[in-house]
């Protein structure tokens, strides 16, 4: 056993988030830890790290006890982590960020720095050749990303940044805290292959995420976590079968998404497929002749990087339109700048007759162009009723009337009517989410935009949400729904676009686009 | 603009007639670089001027009491800077952004109020410290210290240069960016930034000290707020990437009221504008690269008072 | 004793008044507004000079020093922070800005001389430090209970309390204190909604700093000192202390802390006499951080993993 923790407790104001865990990992295995949001699954990393303090209980790595013991002894006994938010030094360079994570193996050369240089000059090419090396185990190219901020870098390459700057420490263990976070099968295979490489090379790892495909694919065992305890832990086969796991977790997509095989085909085979279809396709669901929403030629810069490259789309009334494609592709871009919180290089988009690309956000939301940001959003510390009669700023002088639409909207979504006097931070991911949909419909939407509504949520959650846009759109309203979890997106889409880094690469019906092969292997998993 | 012209024509006559000058340029950059030690490890500590008055009161005590040599004096006010540093510092680690910027004006503010003027040791019904009249020093050697200056200011200059080229710098800059990131990469962020706090504090005191043997007198109204802001725009105006900005800094705004002879009285108001300016159009300053844009700290309060650390 | 009470609610009042504007601008913008007190001494000076230079009432002269303030706010605004909004800064650069801002104000000030071709009609007594004269001030006074009550030292205190109430009230009840209450937890998603964002924080500041040159000029009629230096001398840092103590961003804690300063003042002076009594703001500042940094009204939130 590499890693043991009895029995640990920890609980935060009165709620239990950890509640009585023991883990063993297996020393040279792969474990994993899934659970919904809140399970506790974090804190029990923060535990194990050192960040916070377990209340009882012990935590082991082989022979050395670390309870009790501060984040950076724990570190140092080798235990590497990466963060669910990256947590890259942003400003420093790609590799500064590695060489730092070197700290507790380089000896401390305070005294040495002040004399004797050549001294100094050797270790430091030393330390860079090795920075160097662990770049590219990662798989970054050191040639051209060494010397640029690492904020700078692009998604993917951050993520392994962040994994390259835990191997400096040279670690027994690493825990990897979703990992694969808003990449697409494609992507998330090349991080499946990376993870699985580095096991192969003797390193002991405990896996964090959402991604059934991911997890029960590379993990030997999995432990599963609810509301602070443990419920199941097992071989994959075993926890994906068991009955009170699929219940609190995986939810009927999540079954689906396990049963599916993982995405084979390398990164750039993918792009290739994709770009010849596009350029053979004819797609049978024509674009609408009238359309509320027009995009044309969109190109968007963020500095020196160009996040969207003329892209063109329309949405015709009444229509659910999907764009899909790798975080980074460019999506969120778009809909900010239809929100007019960005003003693009170049193009054209107009609403209704209003053009987005001038006119003020408040302007823009007050025409009917409302959109759900991604991550949520919500006011946390005020009460979910005044979370939603702050929607309706917009129409105001109408007290009876907005009165009247809360009603109609907490009746529709339950939950809320329920916790209306609670703070919108006690709410679980997937019921703030529905908080985020209700005030977006609060403002008279006559068009939605849906910024990657499952991003983050447990699948069971997830099917939670699809029902609801899906209810939303029989009601009427149009909407453009941006997602990386491109099955979902695809099924209930009347059509959709697909996007890579920035521009629009392919577009039909959401059935057309299910079934095309090229589609398919890059973001379902074949 | 006379005064650039001798100073490029004949220096040596310039270095004579501007002795105080230069002294006084020195003295400042001394007390950046205690300002960037603190800034670089991701501290907004505001503390410099009290560690001064530290420095500079325990040096011309003993001058005026013990009568001890002035090398020794400066060392004891130094190092008494530096110990009551390791003291505050202590519990003012864990606060976080603005909180400890905050509890360095208190600190200050409490010495210069509380302390200086209240001394409870007394001599003739008055605090020796001189409460608000100030404290004289008739053995001050305006002229005869300049080189004491100059050398400690190299000195000073060399060591947080390659301070900052070792594990020390790399972790104080990872502290800056990102606390919790540099304790998951098994630093220990607690041990380094006491140790930046320390070091300012000893840099600020030796300042303080050095400073007393230019002038006769000791005023206590020169350690308050507007010293400290006086210190920050140094740092602010040379940027905070490396040693040579907040060095740059103190340089051209210490010689501005000489550089811009009529403008004496508005010192205050380019002041103002220079921080505006720098702050708004240039963040990263004079010598630039990273520079101000560097504190971003992650830690920074974000919605609401998030004070202090956990645990 | 009784009299000195009443000093204390007095000065506490003008903390508290003045604490309110600097703890609405940290609560919606996170960030320390350091020009705030030269604001407060604007305000003073400004009703001082319309006062005794221009002959004006000293009602009108009030109103004047009043808006002028208030136009600080969006002067403050549109100099020191709205072009770093723009950018992304992190707010330690709004708080340097903002010392910029305020250096360049009382330098303005400290200028004002008869002579000077530009601020002569701001101020003319340079450095020192002025009264207002008896004469211009509606100052009535009564006697009760053996107290004496001056008009133009207690009237500050229901007006503090009148204004904050309303604040509150606003704050709390209204669409638009909602809407600052959005902006304050998190602008990204007030703009969604359909919340103007700029405009919302240009009047945070103006609110806040018409509370800080209200503030000046309740000080200026009870304290009967007005120079460049009130701001600096008096609420500068003691500003600071009073947010501190009742929590950073919290309203109630402002308007607690100021009391508590002018109790906790008057309490130091009478046991050990007035030289201690600057250094005792601070000293209870220092401790409050090290004790409960979140002073008694804010909520500790710790980091989110």
């Amino acid at each position: 056993m590499l890693l043991r923790l009895d029995n640990v407790q920890r609980h935060f104001g009165g709620v239990r988030a950890v509640d009585g865990v023991s883990l063993e990992v297996e020393k040279g295995s792969i474990q994993g830890l899934i659970g919904p949001n809140g399970a506790g699954k974090t804190t029990l990393v923060n535990v194990i790290t050192g960040y916070v303090p377990a209340e009882s209980g012990r935590a082991f790595i082989e022979s050395d006890d670390l309870t009790g013991l501060p984040s950076h002894r724990i570190a140092a006994l080798g235990i590497a982590r990466t963060f669910q938010n990256i947590r890259l030094f942003k400003d420093l360079t790609a590799l500064d960020n590695v060489i730092v994570g070197m700290h507790t193996r380089r000896a401390d050369d305070t005294l040495a720095q002040l004399g004797t240089l050549p001294v100094f000059r050797r270790d430091q090419r030393t330390r860079l050749s090795e920075a160097r090396q662990l770049m590219e185990t990662v798989g970054l190219d050191p040639g051209a990303v060494a010397k640029r901020a690492a904020g700078t870098l692009p998604y993917g390459d951050q993520r392994r940044l962040e994994i390259a700057r835990a191997l400096a420490l040279r670690p027994r263990l690493l825990i990897l805290d979703e990992p694969a976070a808003g990449m697409n099968p494609s992507e998330k295979h090349g991080m499946r292959v990376l993870i699985e490489r580095l096991n192969e090379q003797g390193l002991t790892i405990l896996l964090i995420d959402h991604d059934m495909h991911l997890v029960m694919g590379v993990c030997k065992r999995v432990a599963v976590l609810n509301f602070g305890r443990k419920i199941a832990d097992g071989t994959p086969a075993e926890v994906s079968t068991d009955a009170s796991v699929i219940k609190a977790y995986l939810g009927t997509g999540g079954e689906r998404e396990v049963a599916s095989a993982p995405g084979a085909a390398g990164l750039n085979e993918v792009e290739e497929e994709v770009v010849k279809a596009a350029a053979e396709q004819t797609p049978t669901a024509a674009e609408p002749e009238s359309a509320i929403l027009e995009v044309r030629d969109l190109s968007v810069s963020y500095g020196a990087v160009n996040a969207v490259r003329g892209a063109s789309l329309r949405v015709a009334e009444g229509e659910v339109v999907a764009l899909i494609g790798a975080n980074g592709a460019g999506k969120s871009t778009i809909l900010n700048t239809l929100s007019g919180v960005i003003r693009p290089r170049s193009g054209t988009a107009t609403f209704d007759g209003l053009d987005l690309t001038t006119a003020n956000p408040s302007t823009i939301v007050r025409r009917g162009l409302v959109q759900v940001p991604e991550g949520r959003e919500i006011l946390a510390r005020q009460t979910v009723l005044e979370n939603l009669e702050l929607a309706t700023w917009g129409s105001r002088g109408d007290g009876a009337g907005t009165r009247a639409r809360i009603e109609a909207v907490m009746k529709r979504f339950p939950i809320l009517g329920e916790r209306r006097a609670m703070k919108a931070a006690t709410l679980s991911g997937g019921e703030q989410q529905m908080l985020a949909l209700a005030r977006g419909l609060l403002a008279k939407p006559r068009l939605l935009l849906l910024d990657e509504p499952s991003l983050g949520l447990a699948p069971q959650m997830v099917d939670e949400v699809f029902a609801a846009i899906e209810e939303i759109h029989r009601e009427g309203t149009t909407i453009l729904l941006v997602e990386q979890n491109a099955l979902r997106a695809l099924e209930i889409a009347d059509r959709a676009y697909v996007i890579e880094t920035g521009t629009i690469l392919l577009t039909g019906s959401g059935d057309e686009l299910l079934h095309n092969p090229a589609v398919r292997r890059a973001y379902l998993g074949g | 603009m006379d005064f650039l012209i001798q100073l490029f024509t004949d220096p040596y006559a310039f270095y004579n007639s501007h002795t105080l000058l230069i002294a006084q340029i020195g003295i400042n950059s001394i007390l950046a670089a205690s300002m960037f030690a603190v800034l670089y490890s991701g501290q907004l500590s505001l503390a410099a001027p009290g560690f001064m008055a530290i420095g500079a009161y325990t040096a011309v005590l003993m001058s005026l009491y013990l009568h001890t040599p002035l090398a020794l004096n400066f060392l004891a006010g130094t190092l008494f800077a530096g110990v009551t540093g390791l003291a505050v510092g202590l519990p003012v680690l864990r606060l976080r952004g603005v909180f400890l910027a905050i509890a360095t004006i208190g600190f200050i503010e409490a010495l210069r109020l509380g302390v200086i003027l209240n001394f409870p040791i007394k001599v003739n019904g008055e605090p020796i410290t001189g409460g608000g009249l100030g404290l004289k020093n008739p053995d001050a050697d305006p002229l005869g210290g300049i080189n004491m200056v100059l050398i400690a200011l190299a000195v000073v200059i060399f060591l947080m240069w390659r301070l900052t080229k070792g594990r020390l710098g790399h972790a104080w800059s990872a502290i800056r960016q990102d606390e919790l990131a540099a304790l998951s990469q098994g630093i220990n962020v607690a041990r380094y930034k006491m140790f930046a706090f320390v070091l300012s504090a000893l840099l600020a005191g030796f300042a303080g000290a050095l400073e007393t043997n230019l002038n006769f007198f000791v005023d206590p109204n020169e350690y308050g707020v507007p010293r400290t802001v006086q210190i920050l725009t140094f740092a602010v105006l040379g940027g905070t990437g490396n040693i040579f900005g907040p060095v740059v800094g103190s340089l051209f705004l210490t010689s501005l009221p000489e550089l811009a002879r009529g403008a004496k009285d508005y010192r205050d108001i380019l002041s103002g504008v220079i921080l505006i300016a720098v702050i708004v159009f240039r963040p990263q300053g004079i010598v630039g690269r990273g520079g101000l844009a560097i504190i971003r700290p992650r830690w920074w309060p974000q919605r609401q008072s998030r004070a202090a650390a956990p645990g | 004793m009784q009299q000195q009470l009443l000093n204390a609610i007095s000065i506490g009042s003008i903390y508290a008044l003045f604490a309110v504007g600097y703890t609405l601008v940290f609560g919606v913008l996170d960030i320390l507004n350091l020009a705030h007190s030269a604001v407060f001494m604007l305000g003073a000076a400004v009703t001082y000079s319309m006062v005794v230079n221009h002959g004006q009432s000293f009602w009108v002269a009030a109103a004047l020093g009043l808006a002028i303030a208030a136009v600080m706010g969006l002067v403050i605004e549109h100099v020191c922070l709205r072009p770093l909004r723009r950018r992304n800064a992190p707010p330690i650069a709004a708080l340097i800005s903002t010392i910029g801002l305020a250096l360049i104000i009382v330098a303005a000030v400290e200028q004002g001389r008869p002579e000077h071709p530009y601020l002569a009609w701001l101020w003319v007594d340079g450095a020192n430090s002025v009264s207002f004269p008896i004469s211009a001030l509606p100052n009535p006074t009564w006697h009760v209970a053996g107290l004496t009550l001056e008009a133009a030292k207690v009237a500050v205190i229901p007006i503090s309390v009148a204004l904050m109430l309303v604040l509150g009230y606003v704050i709390r009840y209204t669409q638009i204190g909602r809407g600052l209450r959005a902006v304050a937890e998190n602008p990204r998603a007030a703009r969604l909604m359909g919340l103007d964002v700029d405009r919302m924080i240009s009047l945070t500041l103006v609110i806040s700093s018409a509370l800080g040159g209200l503030a000046g000029i309740m000080f200026g009629l009870a304290q009967t000192d007005i120079s460049p230096y009130i701001g600096r001398d008096n609420v500068e840092v003691k500003g600071l202390a009073v947010i501190v103590l009742g929590g950073m961003g919290s309203i109630p804690g402002a308007v607690a802390g100021g009391y508590l300063l002018g109790l906790i003042e008057i309490v130091a002076l009478l046991l050990f006499g007035s030289n201690v009594r600057a250094g005792v703001a601070f000293a209870a500042l220092f401790l409050m951080l090290v004790l409960r940094p979140q002073g008694l009204f804010g909520s500790s939130l710790s980091e989110k993993v």
